[in-house]
């Protein structure tokens, strides 16, 4: 049963998150709440502090400072259950077919032999694999690995998806694909954050939270973001809010 | 071919090798310690003396120059050797009683007639005996009676080293089958240092291409625990060992007629618990690997250390007391005394068990030291 508070809970809230790895922060005073059943899209350049803030949620980092909340409970393996993690280089085994990294996977999360079998099967024909469900990953084209991992993330239906870098290296057919994959999993109900350093692309989120220098740059629609930077694209919209924003020392 | 390409080839290498240091330390320390390990094994500082009971029996004799007593000559040129410690018996039994315990690597006795058969020039027969199931024991011990026996023999007035012409050492194995060959001998170290080696490649280098992929995120960003990776790890590959080992230990039996004297269940229960051991060193340590190449360069770092300190070659109790102690937590030490014991001289359950508890021991240690880096993977 859902009460009130848990429903109107953020599915993810950071204050504050700070992330250093010796002298370099990662995240820098991270502030962002992403809202229960949207798409938010953490957009920013190589090295702005998204992955980094993606494996925090995910539990693989623990944070040297601040308070996140996922899930109304601390990132963990309480949590991890309703989680799910596509990591940016397609984790999968090689030298097994999609559909046993499927099944893998599937029981990890707890489900039996059998539920993980119906399952995959399901999964394979979400992702348009049915016809390379046997087929070893390994000779999978890029496209078809990044479609199989998807798959993993996904395998335990859950109610969070963080999905680092989905898209990058995908052609553009397969791209139009996915992003239809993620919009069905979102009428489903499942909040999904997902990272690209494409900016244009997060146009297709429900918000953009544009990062930089491991903090939240701004936060808001595509609209909004251009409106507010003056722009008339999302890149130059980045480039003049990031300008904008307080540097250090100035907060 | 161009000069000008084979010099950006291997500069290139030689650039990779700048970003690596790991690798380049490894290249300078494991040869240094391998060779300061030898250095030290098969030199004669720092030993510690290895002890030898002595039964002297002689009565001495009369040369032409007057009384002598050869034994106590013997004795006393055992004693000024570093490399023994003398420790003198009452009788054969009691000294052969002390090699069975361990108490002493081997036991001498002087008959009662040494001095006056040496004398009158006619031939002696000098029994050693040893354990029989450690060949690392026996060639010190038989070595320290030649060269005793050669200083004995200058003393003889006159009769320098003629004398020790008539001289035979008869070395009798107390512990071992009869008719062990050197393939007895040596079959137990290979059984279990093939057993070790394969078991630790073969985890090593797949844990790290788990992590390498980045499956282990996705592993530890599921609900799995710490506990079911290392225990998954050990499921999965205890069987691909074990037939590995099987192999190992089939062939010595089968083709090399290696005889196994003890009960079989006891030398696999000592191989299973060297692979266990293996597979979770293998877990923490392929950690500390960013590449396939340090990881094989590991190896000897791991295995080494084991076969040189670990009693397969030379003897562990002479060792330097710290390096006698470090010996004690490898588990190829007590793996190759159990199998020896076990495999040689029929020794049973009751003989063994502590070196048993010991691998255990080690088994669970590794486990926990898994268990302690996987926490590194997750918040």
């Amino acid at each position: 049963m859902i009460t009130t508070t848990q429903a109107n809970e953020a599915a993810i809230d950071a204050r504050g998150l700070i992330m250093s790895f010796g002298s370099f922060h990662a995240l820098d005073g991270l502030d962002l709440s992403v809202r229960r059943g949207e798409i938010l899209g953490l957009v920013g350049p190589n090295g702005a502090g998204k992955t980094t803030f993606i494996r925090v949620v995910a539990g693989l980092l623990r944070p040297s400072g601040g308070q996140i909340h996922v899930l109304g409970g601390r990132p963990g393996v309480q949590v991890a259950t309703r989680i799910g993690y596509m990591p940016q280089t397609p984790a999968l085994y090689d030298d097994l077919p999609v559909v046993d990294n499927l099944v893998f996977f599937a029981r990890l999360f707890g489900l039996s032999r059998e539920q993980a079998r119906r399952r995959a099967d399901e999964i394979v024909d979400i992702v348009a694999l049915g016809p390379k469900a046997r087929t070893l990953v390994r000779d999978l084209s890029g496209g078809m690995r990044q479609l199989a991992s998807l798959g993993c993330s996904m395998v335990h239906d859950p109610k969070l998806l963080l999905l680092d870098e989905p898209t990058v290296g995908i052609d553009p057919v397969l791209r139009l694909d996915l992003w239809q994959h993620f919009a069905d999993l979102n009428a489903d109900g499942t909040t999904i954050v997902l990272t690209t350093h494409v900016i244009p692309e997060a146009e297709r989120c429900d918000r953009i939270a544009m990062i930089g220098s491991g903090r939240v740059i701004a936060l808001g629609t595509g609209d909004e973001l251009r409106e507010r930077a003056g722009r008339q694209n999302l890149d130059e919209a980045y480039i003049a809010l990031r300008d904008a924003a307080p540097r250090e020392g100035e907060r | 071919m161009s000069w000008s390409r084979v010099t950006a080839i291997a500069g290139r290498i030689v650039r990779q090798f700048r970003h690596d240091r790991r690798t380049v330390a490894l290249i300078i320390v494991v040869p240094l310690a391998v060779m300061a390990l030898i250095g030290y094994l098969v030199g004669d500082s720092g030993k510690e003396p290895l002890p030898v009971a002595v039964v002297n029996l002689d009565e001495g004799g009369t040369s032409p120059v007057g009384t002598v007593n050869l034994g106590e000559v013997f004795v006393r040129s055992l004693r000024d050797q570093d490399s023994i410690e003398v420790r003198a018996f009452e009788t054969g039994p009691g000294a052969e009683e002390a090699v069975r315990d361990g108490e002493v690597a081997g036991a001498i006795e002087l008959p009662s007639d040494l001095s006056a058969r040496l004398a009158a020039g006619e031939g002696v027969e000098l029994t050693v005996a040893v354990t029989g199931t450690n060949p690392s024991l026996t060639g010190p011990v038989v070595g320290a009676v030649q060269t005793a026996l050669r200083e004995t023999a200058a003393s003889i007035p006159g009769g320098e080293g003629a004398a020790t012409g008539g001289v035979r050492i008869r070395t009798v194995s107390l512990e071992g089958v009869p008719g062990l060959t050197t393939i007895d001998y040596y079959a137990p170290v290979l059984v279990a240092v093939f057993t070790f080696f394969f078991t630790f490649l073969l985890t090593s280098v797949s844990f790290l291409r788990e992590r390498a992929s980045g499956t282990l995120d996705r592993l530890m960003a599921s609900p799995v625990s710490r506990l079911d990776v290392e225990l998954g790890y050990l499921l999965g590959f205890l069987g691909f060992a074990m037939l590995q080992t099987l192999i190992v230990l089939g062939y010595a039996t089968f083709v090399l007629h290696v005889e196994i004297a003890g009960p079989l269940w006891l030398v696999l229960l000592v191989l299973v618990l060297l692979v266990i051991g293996s597979v979770n060193l293998g877990i923490p340590l392929s950690f500390y690997a960013r590449n396939e190449l340090q990881v094989v360069q590991f190896i000897p770092l791991v295995l080494l250390p084991q076969i040189f300190l670990g009693g397969l070659v030379w003897p562990v109790e002479t060792l330097w007391t710290p390096l006698r102690w470090l010996s004690q937590a490898f588990p190829l030490t007590h793996a190759t005394a159990i199998l020896r014991d076990v495999m040689l001289a029929g020794a049973g359950l009751a003989d063994v068990w502590p070196r048993l508890v010991a691998l255990v021991a080690f088994d669970v240690a590794t486990v926990a030291l898994g268990v302690v880096v996987l926490r590194r993977q997750r918040a």
